[in-house]
């Protein structure tokens, strides 16, 4: 494989998509979105900073020499949350829609055999189409970075740097869920003799794995994990029960942790909550393993890693002593390493099934 | 410069290419005959290099195909039948995208590709090739076919979107193309079409050679398939008695005419004897079977 036969066939690829009146018109719809939301975040964010100046000040008038608590510094990395839910739609059909007819179209105008008859091998082709594609998504994904960073920067917000890395991170995240729904297409596209026929496959897939599979992942984990135990008939000891929550698109999850403070707690309630504790860890595991298919669940599941550690680590904590301290960026990713992996391996069968289609292509 | 050693192609358990042998020389216009489904785009996507032959070897200028296809394709040109292009750019993008595959630089494209569109009249069209009509498409793929001058050129049913004026401009273009030293190999269903570029010819059916030769010499071979009868017309002034000669296989008379059929060419044996009988012969030759007639009848074994 030559290195300039390639790059000819991904460059005239990247052109073509970034000139094309679908590309422009869907990444104009995100970042004007991306822009609302962007300045929603801000908002939010210059309100929590006041809250936490507010509650900074109390503490220091009112010093309590018993007590160590200390409010915690909101993060800009909660304006990118917002950024999960609009990406997972309107990203997901950017992707689609630069993906669905790379192949098919030119089988249907008959230019890749027109293309073919000149010196270069099939798979500088396929793996051409392959580079424009995720360029032209990486271009889309760097102007949605910028523009956020640059409106941060207009609203007198300067993110650390590790807020800096944090962006990154979440920006190569979110090219990695883009990358699993284009190899999809692309790889419908190679399949299909026209491109109507991949547009629908590729749906069916994005639909299955972003709605369908997460159902039939909880379905599952009802039908395996059988019922939760009784709770005891004494009656239930004090303590405090505290619910965290998150949402984003599709996806809510919360937390509940029950922690007896009196230290008399009935052996009863013990076993029960350990029970209890199985189960939940049963039904989750297979609700995870369910998910892993998702890339939409995978991406959730990082990008919250990435935008609110703590949630994160609350997350994995379900039932058990949670972290007081907020864990940092790379605790947080090695949690969600399983969700990384499975970002990184769902576009690469998509791809190497497209790359195996198309090198036994029969061009007739 | 163009060479099949029985040369064969399987789709599905069935012979697309059956054991092709074929010889093409340097600056010949080879014709290459045979109905729809006879095997003609699948023996040139082999001889191009755009897919592996089941069984046998071709070599294009000694070159084996299989072995090297970016060796040939960087000497060959190829027309495709129903030629596509990428309708979202002009016919120059085009030829400047496929250019680059040859690693020709910025200027040297520019020159190259501004003489084939002029060549093929296109030159000042500014239509993406996605509005071209079908003619239009075909010239465009004659340029891009040349846009590396090649030694062969491969083309498939070259005149089948073309009006008069673009076959009459094609024809020359082929001869004018054989006259540099190319060899032009073009593949159709149409006799007409052949017979007035091409110096040879081959015949393909169901996926086999047939005959090759001249169209005069295929078109003995193809001719009769009661051996090497040759018939004869023959007209007298008088009324024509009986002819007895060892050498008549049948005579077909009618008054003063009749057509004779023999084992050779016996005019000369004929004419005495007529003579000898105090006949005026009017005309006597031998009836050659119309091209397309043998054709057809080649077609449909």
């Amino acid at each position: 494989m030559a290195l300039d036969r390639l790059l000819n066939v991904a460059r005239k690829e990247f052109s073509d998509h970034i000139t094309s009146r679908r590309f422009i018109i869907i990444l104009g719809l995100l970042l004007v979105i991306s822009t609302i939301s962007i300045y929603e975040g801000i908002e939010q964010y210059n309100d929590s900073l006041e809250a936490y100046t507010e509650q900074l000040q109390h503490v220091q008038e009112f010093e309590d020499p018993y007590s160590s608590w200390m409010p915690s510094k909101p993060s800009i990395m909660y304006v990118f949350m917002s950024m999960m839910s609009y990406m997972t739609m309107l990203g997901g059909i950017l992707a689609i829609a630069i993906g669905f007819d790379l192949v098919s179209k030119e089988k249907e105008t008959r230019s890749l055999k027109t293309l073919l008859s000149h010196p270069l091998y099939r798979d500088e082709i396929i793996n051409g189409k392959a580079l424009g594609g995720i360029g032209a998504l990486g271009f889309a994904m760097v102007l949605a970075l910028a523009l956020a960073i640059a409106m941060l920067l207009v609203f007198s917000v300067v993110p650390t740097l590790d807020e800096f890395a944090a962006i990154l991170i979440f920006g190569a995240v979110s090219l990695g869920f883009l990358l699993a729904y284009f190899a999809v297409a692309l790889t419908m596209s190679t399949i299909s003799k026209e491109s109507g026929n991949a547009l629908i496959y590729t749906l069916v897939i994005f639909f299955t794995v972003s709605s369908l599979l997460p159902m039939f992942g909880m379905m599952a984990a009802d039908a395996f994990a059988g019922d939760p135990p009784e709770p005891p008939e004494v009656s239930m000891p004090q303590g405090v029960v505290r619910t965290v929550s998150s949402s984003g698109g599709f996806y809510t999850s919360s937390v509940s942790q029950s922690v007896a403070y009196d230290g008399t707690q009935d052996p009863e309630w013990t076993a029960y909550e350990e029970e209890m504790k199985t189960y939940i860890e049963k039904r989750r595991f297979i609700s995870d393993v369910s998910n892993l298919l998702s890339p939409q669940m995978n991406y959730y599941t990082v990008a919250i890693a990435v935008t609110n550690p703590q949630i994160m680590a609350m997350m994995d904590a379900p039932y058990g002593t949670a972290q007081e301290e907020t864990p940092g960026l790379a605790g947080a990713l090695g949690r969600v390493w399983m969700n990384i992996a499975a970002l990184i391996v769902f576009p690469s069968v998509f791809f190497a099934a497209t790359y195996v289609k198309f090198m036994r292509m029969d061009i007739r | 410069m163009i060479r099949t050693e029985n040369l064969t192609k399987v789709y599905n358990g069935k012979a697309a290419v059956d054991g092709l042998d074929l010889e093409v020389g340097e600056g010949e216009i080879f014709g290459f005959l045979g109905p729809n489904g006879a095997g003609k785009s699948t023996t040139i996507l082999m001889l191009t290099g755009m897919i592996e032959p089941t069984g046998g070897r071709c070599f294009v200028d000694g070159i084996e195909v299989a072995k090297a296809p970016l060796k040939v394709k960087e000497i060959i040109g190829y027309l495709p039948e129903d030629v596509g292009f990428y309708g979202n750019m002009t016919g120059e993008q085009n030829l400047d995208y496929f250019a680059r595959f040859y690693g020709m630089d910025a200027g040297e494209r520019k020159k190259r590709i501004a003489e084939l569109l002029e060549l093929v009249h296109l030159d000042g069209v500014a239509q993406k090739a996605g509005e071209y009509s079908r003619g239009m498409k075909q010239r465009l793929g004659l340029a891009q076919a040349l846009i590396n001058d090649p030694k062969v050129l491969f083309f498939d049913e070259p005149t089948a979107n073309l009006d008069p004026e673009g076959v009459r401009e094609y024809r020359e273009l082929v001869t004018h193309l054989a006259g540099e030293g190319k060899t032009v190999f073009v593949s159709s269903h149409i006799l007409s079409e052949v017979r007035e570029v091409c110096r040879t010819v081959g015949l393909l059916a169901k996926g086999k050679l047939v005959a090759q030769g001249t169209l005069e010499e295929v078109a003995r071979a193809l001719a009769s398939p009661d051996g090497d009868a040759v018939r004869i017309v023959v007209e007298t002034r008088e009324h024509l008695p009986p002819i007895e000669d060892p050498a008549i296989i049948s005579v077909e008379g009618n008054g003063n005419r009749a057509v004779v059929r023999a084992k050779a060419d016996i005019r000369d044996r004929l004419a005495a004897t007529l003579f000898e009988q105090g006949l005026h012969v009017r005309e006597m030759r031998v009836e050659e079977p119309e091209i397309e007639d043998v054709f057809m009848a080649a077609y449909r074994r």
